[in-house]
């Protein structure tokens, strides 16, 4: 897995490729800490480039979503292809993450 | 059909007795393959094969490219994380609670944050229908209850391929259907081969895609829940008639037959 972080538009859009796996997942877990460690206000994860992600992956940004809501947070995933998508409802988290199609639908809201 | 496992002319003894004599077929990918057979066929043995734990005097097994029966034991370990196994009697580490158990895996395979683990573990749990027992121990559990937890166990590591021997071994017929449900919820909900010893009947009808049959160490029949019903070879036809004999006995039928009434 590869993360990149690029600033689109004064917006945080984390862009991981690849695998999110039980041996990629604690980069990406201190890649987002991070960044919510300073509080900010919204973050987008563009998954277009995510092949699969498995129970640590989600169990990541299960972590994440909880750390922003106390403070008010938003955690925003974007560009979900299909079978990353099935694997969020098999979680029965589809409808806990704030999901969207590309960036300006998800700032947008 | 993609295939998950090719087992080539498998032979393997105890000792010098033969008890798998040159054993073939195949496990198809993402469905769920029940190894049917009576007590001494030889279907513990050959999962413990396929599992990697026993090597075979000669034969290939075949999975994700290489032939396991002769891997080394650093190629090997790759293909072990991708495998859970549920063991004859659950087998949970009674000093640790369901909670540890099921991180035991991720402990020694990954170098996740604690805080990533307990989430996972709450996920795993709630799939075997356990949310809320992260802290009994498996001395407080039922029968059933320890087999969930051994399967949340198995699934620690999201593996491709989920074992199971004799599921529902010693649980009532009720907490034995129970199990067979959570094993057809599983299959659906992911895309995992599952592969399941087991001698009732009533089980493989419930669960299998596919049906491999073991008689005294020789696979019989290998093929489809319709194609075994319809099969007219002789072994077969004997154990599933023996089989669904049995079972139309209510224990008070039962009682009539040997209290000679
Ligand atoms: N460790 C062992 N040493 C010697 N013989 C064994 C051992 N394990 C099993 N056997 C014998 O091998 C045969 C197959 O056993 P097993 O694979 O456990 O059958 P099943 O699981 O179908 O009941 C039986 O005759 C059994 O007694
Ligand atoms: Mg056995």
């Amino acid at each position: 897995m590869k993360i990149d972080i690029v600033d689109y538009k004064g917006h945080l859009i984390i862009t991981p490729s690849g695998d999110i796996d039980m041996y990629s997942s604690p980069e990406l877990r201190s890649e987002l800490m991070r960044l919510i460690t300073k509080k900010t206000k919204a973050l987008y994860v563009d998954f277009r480039n995510v092949s699969y992600i498995d129970s640590s992956g989600i169990a990541t940004f299960v972590e994440g979503l909880k750390k922003m809501k106390l403070y008010g947070g938003r955690l925003k995933l974007i560009g979900l292809p299909e079978g990353i998508m099935e694997i969020f409802r098999f979680s029965k988290l589809d409808n806990i993450f704030e999901i969207y199609g590309n960036i300006d639908d998800a700032v947008g809201s | 059909m993609e295939t998950a496992i090719e087992i080539k002319n498998l032979v393997t003894h105890y000792g010098d007795v033969k008890v798998l004599k040159d054993v073939s077929f195949s496990i198809p990918k993402g469905k769920t393959t029940v190894i049917l057979g009576g007590s001494g066929s030889g279907k513990s043995t050959l999962l413990k094969h396929l599992i990697g734990l026993l090597k075979p005097t000669t034969g290939q097994i075949l999975m994700n490219g290489g032939d396991i029966a002769v891997m080394n034991e650093q190629e090997f370990n790759e293909v072990r994380k991708r495998i859970g196994v549920l063991f004859q009697g659950a087998a949970l580490l009674n000093s640790l609670t369901v909670a540890d158990n099921v991180a035991l895996p991720m402990r020694e395979h990954t170098q996740l944050e604690e805080s990533t683990m307990q989430v996972m573990i709450r996920m795993k749990l709630d799939l075997v229908g356990l949310s809320g027992f992260e802290n009994y121990y498996p001395s407080q559990l039922s029968g059933g209850m320890k087999k969930r937890a051994g399967i949340a166990r198995a699934m620690a590591l999201d593996p491709a391929f989920l074992f199971f021997d004799e599921p529902s071994a010693g649980l009532d017929p009720i907490t034995a259907a129970g199990l067979d449900e959570l094993i057809l919820k599983l299959r659906q909900a992911f895309k995992m081969t599952f592969i399941v010893v087991t001698h009732e009947m009533p089980s493989v009808f419930k669960i299998a895609d596919y049906v491999v049959m073991l008689d005294r160490g020789d696979a019989v029949f290998a093929g489809t829940l319709d194609e075994l019903r319809a099969s007219d070879n002789e072994r077969i036809r004997m154990f599933l008639e023996r089989r669904s004999e049995k079972e139309v006995y209510s224990p008070e039928d039962y009682f009539r037959i040997i209290a000679g009434d």
